[in-house]
């Protein structure tokens, strides 16, 4: 593998990651802007546009017969938080040519049409085109009303709402229907223009390719070219609010109980935290999944995830509703346990192991090595995967106990019948 | 060992069969770190009733045996779960259980033959307590639990129950509590004892390997069995016909899911099943995939939001056609796919259609061997059908229209089609 990034021009990167291991080729591009809640409905419907079709293939039916034809290359946008930064993301994938009985230059049609989809869309008197305005915005109401569907999600999402709230990360990525009510179709479009101009731009390109032919494709195409330059201050290292800890409790129609807990930490140290959280939740060997699983009984899933730009820690565990204290209780003790290092050598040699193993077979995934390196540019992190891997191998039980004690817990917040 | 290539996609894989009847296959990858095990019994939820190996006597045992001795098979007299022995050595484990087969598996980048050794270790030795079996009921009575509050799982259970009136394919693979309660270390032996014996499983290994190598670093690690002649499974005889043509509930969820489902008999031409399939996912783009007319339509009338997921499930025992979505009116959706089908038989298959639809699909087939895990967990699932998964790949240029239209006539057919559907409350 080898990774090759290109200044196009200012705000604007291109990232070539040639590799041999995959059968496809992947185009995924970012554009990153600002986190706020009155932008963040607007860019989701804006996606929800755009995904709508371009001007060269202006109705679904168009685009996915085109996709089809390239022997079912997958196109879809998507959206992400980072921090206090909002992702757009748009991606297209790809049958290697190699692999096809024809040779159809499939790579460069893909290309093509991403770009497309992005910077030309179907519009009519400088706003996007009606009839796709109106109906995305109805969609888009259906996805937002959506997110009480999947009750574990949904708990996650919740919690991370009241540990941030009033903050741009607590904010719902698809935004709020009161918000989408007030969205006019010539404000949008203007908000679209605003996006294009002023994002930071990375477009990353992975695959069995050669770097010269897909560096003429992207620099001569036109709406590359026309990009002006552009400065987006990226937002990191925010001031961390820790709030009083505080309990909510929501009812729902569930069979199960889902609990989550919110950690955070006011100290930055990312390998450590890794650890910390590896050894907390991070699989089997964890002390959640040892205590609440498979010492109590009291979980099927019972774990926690590290959320890197936050430095936060999210516990879950999915319960029966009438061991909500019981639970809270066991999961209290091993907080107390890491404060009091009541954590063995091979607790710590085990978390390591993980973290480590899972940073190498990144590497043989196409998509997550994407957001690997996508994830390394927004957060200027100059480590490479071995220096990060030596990091993670150097931290201390000590150093363990150390961070525990400025852990501590923001939010609880149960769903349950 | 047998060398079997594929030239299509630059792929190729070996296999042999042991004397004690266990089937391995070899998948070499170069130039990939990570490396995938996994090692596969033919015993699922489905197999609850058959004769017992030793006493030659029919036993039934509870619904959810299957998954239920999955977990507990981690479980080691040692006191050390194996589990936990293998994520200590940054060892990624796992296993799951489907309603044909149970599958124990790890991936890992470094540490592979100490791996290799604890898994093949734990899959060979049973440790199963009154205590540790009790221990699981609280456990898997949170999974069931889970399950409860998940939609689109109750969904697909409907659907079943729509579909068939004996199968066993309508017991959910976990059971239920009341089933899991009546679960027994005797019973987990029993089951272990018939149907982890090397002749029901294969062996799947992906990675960068040299196949004899390998080869024999399993076989080292192979606990000695007698050869065996083949489990004999019973199930109910089922009927033709569907079981019934609606269900409905109400869950707390934003916009009602539906499910529809065709019944076919896998017993019909079962040697031609990786055609029949390829055909039905053909036909099933053209009528309701992201490019189809229907599906504009739909989109625009706002019926539906996303592509309907689509897929043939089968396997020697069942055989049904899965159309399901989100949609605000599933009845209006499903009178249009009736429209739809019906047209689709009067006319001849659209040529262009029909060619763009086989390039979605023959793309996606080769879009598996990206991954180790795909390929491993692919070759597992198709070799527990009978089928080897070049298959999709080499046969695919034998699909024609008329064949196309055979199978639509065949299965595509509205006295054999059933809905489900989840209700906001």
């Amino acid at each position: 593998m080898q990774l090759d990034t290109i200044n196009i021009k200012e705000g604007v990167k291109f990232h070539i990651i040639n590799t041999n291991k995959f059968k496809t080729n992947l185009i995924s591009i970012f554009l990153t802007s600002k986190l706020t809640r009155e932008t963040i409905t607007q860019k989701a419907l804006i996606l929800s546009i755009l995904r709508r079709g371009s001007k060269e293939l202006p109705t679904q039916q168009e685009l996915n017969t085109k996709l089809e034809e390239m022997y079912g290359a997958e196109c879809d946008c998507g959206i992400d938080k980072n921090g206090d930064n909002h992702i757009s993301k748009f991606y297209i994938e790809s049958v290697n040519d190699k692999y096809l009985p024809n040779k159809d230059e499939i790579l460069e049609k893909s290309i093509n049409i991403l770009l497309n989809i992005i910077f030309n869309p179907v519009t009519e008197q400088n706003k996007f085109k009606q009839e796709y305005f109106e109906a995305e915005k109805e969609n888009l109401k259906q996805i937002i009303e959506s997110r009480k569907d999947n009750k574990r999600n949904y708990s996650t999402i919740r919690c991370i709402e009241e540990m941030y709230k009033n903050e741009p990360y607590g904010l719902y990525k698809y935004g709020y229907v009161e918000d989408l009510d007030k969205i006019n179709n010539e404000e949008l479009y203007s908000e679209y223009k605003e996006l294009i101009e002023n994002s930071k731009i990375d477009i990353f390109i992975s695959g069995n390719i050669e770097k010269s032919y897909v560096q003429e494709i992207i620099e001569n195409n036109k709406y590359i070219k026309d990009l002006k330059p552009r400065k987006y201050e990226i937002k990191q290292d925010n001031e961390i609010i820790i709030n009083k800890e505080k309990e909510i409790v929501e009812h729902m129609g569930v069979a199960q109980g889902n609990l989550c807990i919110g950690l955070k930490l006011d100290k930055t140290n990312k390998p450590v935290t890794a650890v910390y959280n590896a050894i907390l939740g991070g699989g089997a060997n964890s002390k959640l999944f040892q205590n609440v699983r498979e010492k109590a009984s009291l979980a099927y899933s019972a774990g926690s995830m590290y959320i890197k730009t936050k430095n936060s820690i999210i516990i879950k565990c999915g319960i029966d509703p009438e061991n909500y204290q019981k639970t809270l209780e066991i999961v209290k003790q091993q907080l107390e346990d890491m404060k009091e290092k009541k954590i063995s050598a091979k607790n710590l040699e085990d978390a390591k192991r993980l973290i480590v193993a899972s940073f190498k077979s990144m590497q043989d995934e196409q998509d997550s090595e994407i957001s690997y390196y996508f994830g390394k540019e927004i957060n200027n992190d100059q480590d490479t995967i071995n220096e990060y891997i030596e990091k993670i191998k150097n931290v201390s039980l000590e150093d363990i106990q150390e961070l525990a004690q400025t852990i501590k817990i923001d939010t609880i917040y149960f769903l349950t019948k | 060992m047998n060398k079997i290539e594929c030239n299509k996609i630059d792929e190729a894989y070996y296999t042999e069969k042991l004397e004690n009847g266990l089937k391995v296959i070899i998948f070499p990858k170069k130039n990939i770190q990570k490396k995938y095990v996994i090692w596969t019994t033919k015993f699922g939820s489905i197999d609850n009733t058959f004769i017992d190996q030793e006493t030659s006597r029919k036993i039934t045992v509870p619904d959810g045996v299957a998954h239920f001795l999955e977990h507990k098979m981690f479980e080691q007299k040692s006191g050390i779960d194996s589990l936990y022995k293998l994520m200590s050595l940054g060892i990624d484990a796992n296993a799951y259980t489907t309603n044909d087969h149970t599958a124990y598996l790890f991936e890992c980048t470094d540490n592979f033959y100490e791996g290799l050794d604890e898994f093949m270790d734990y899959v060979q030795n049973p440790y199963y307590t009154e205590q540790n079996v009790e221990k699981e009921k609280g456990i898997i009575g949170q999974e069931i639990r889970m399950y409860d509050d998940d939609p689109s799982w109750q969904l697909y259970m409907n659907t079943m129950d729509c579909l068939y009136k004996e199968n066993p394919i309508k017991i959910d693979i976990a059971g239920t509590v009341e089933s899991i309660s009546k679960i027994t270390p005797e019973i987990l032996y029993k089951c272990y004892n018939n149907f982890y014996h090397p002749s029901n499983m294969v062996f799947v290994v992906v990675g960068d390997f040299e196949p004899e190598k390998i080869l024999e670093e399993i076989k080292r690690r192979l606990l000695p069995k007698e050869q065996r002649k083949e489990i004999e499974r019973i199930y109910s005889e089922e009927q033709e016909e569907i079981n019934k043509k609606y269900k409905e509930i109400q869950m707390e969820i934003s916009k009602p899911l539906f499910m529809i489902g065709i019944k076919d008999n896998p017993k019909q031409n079962y040697e031609q099943i990786v055609k029949k399939q390829m055909a039905i996912e053909i036909i099933l783009n053209i009528l309701i995939g992201k490019s189809s007319e229907l599906f504009e339509k739909l989109y625009n009338e706002g019926l539906l939001l996303e592509e309907p997921s689509l897929e043939y499930e089968f396997s020697k025992q069942y055989a049904h056609i899965l159309i399901a979505a989100q949609s605000k009116k599933p009845q209006a959706v499903k009178e249009a796919i009736i429209q739809k089908i019906e047209k689709m038989k009067k006319e001849p298959i659209n040529k262009e259609n029909f060619e763009r639809s086989k390039k979605r699909i023959y793309g996606a087939y080769i879009t598996e061997y990206n991954n180790v895990a795909d390929i491993g967990r692919m070759f597992a699932s198709d070799f527990v059908k009978g089928i080897n998964s070049f298959e999709y790949i080499e046969k695919f240029d034998e699909i024609d229209e008329k064949y196309l239209k055979q199978i639509l006539n065949e299965i595509f057919i509205e006295e054999k089609m059933v809905m489900s559907v989840v209700n906001s409350k």
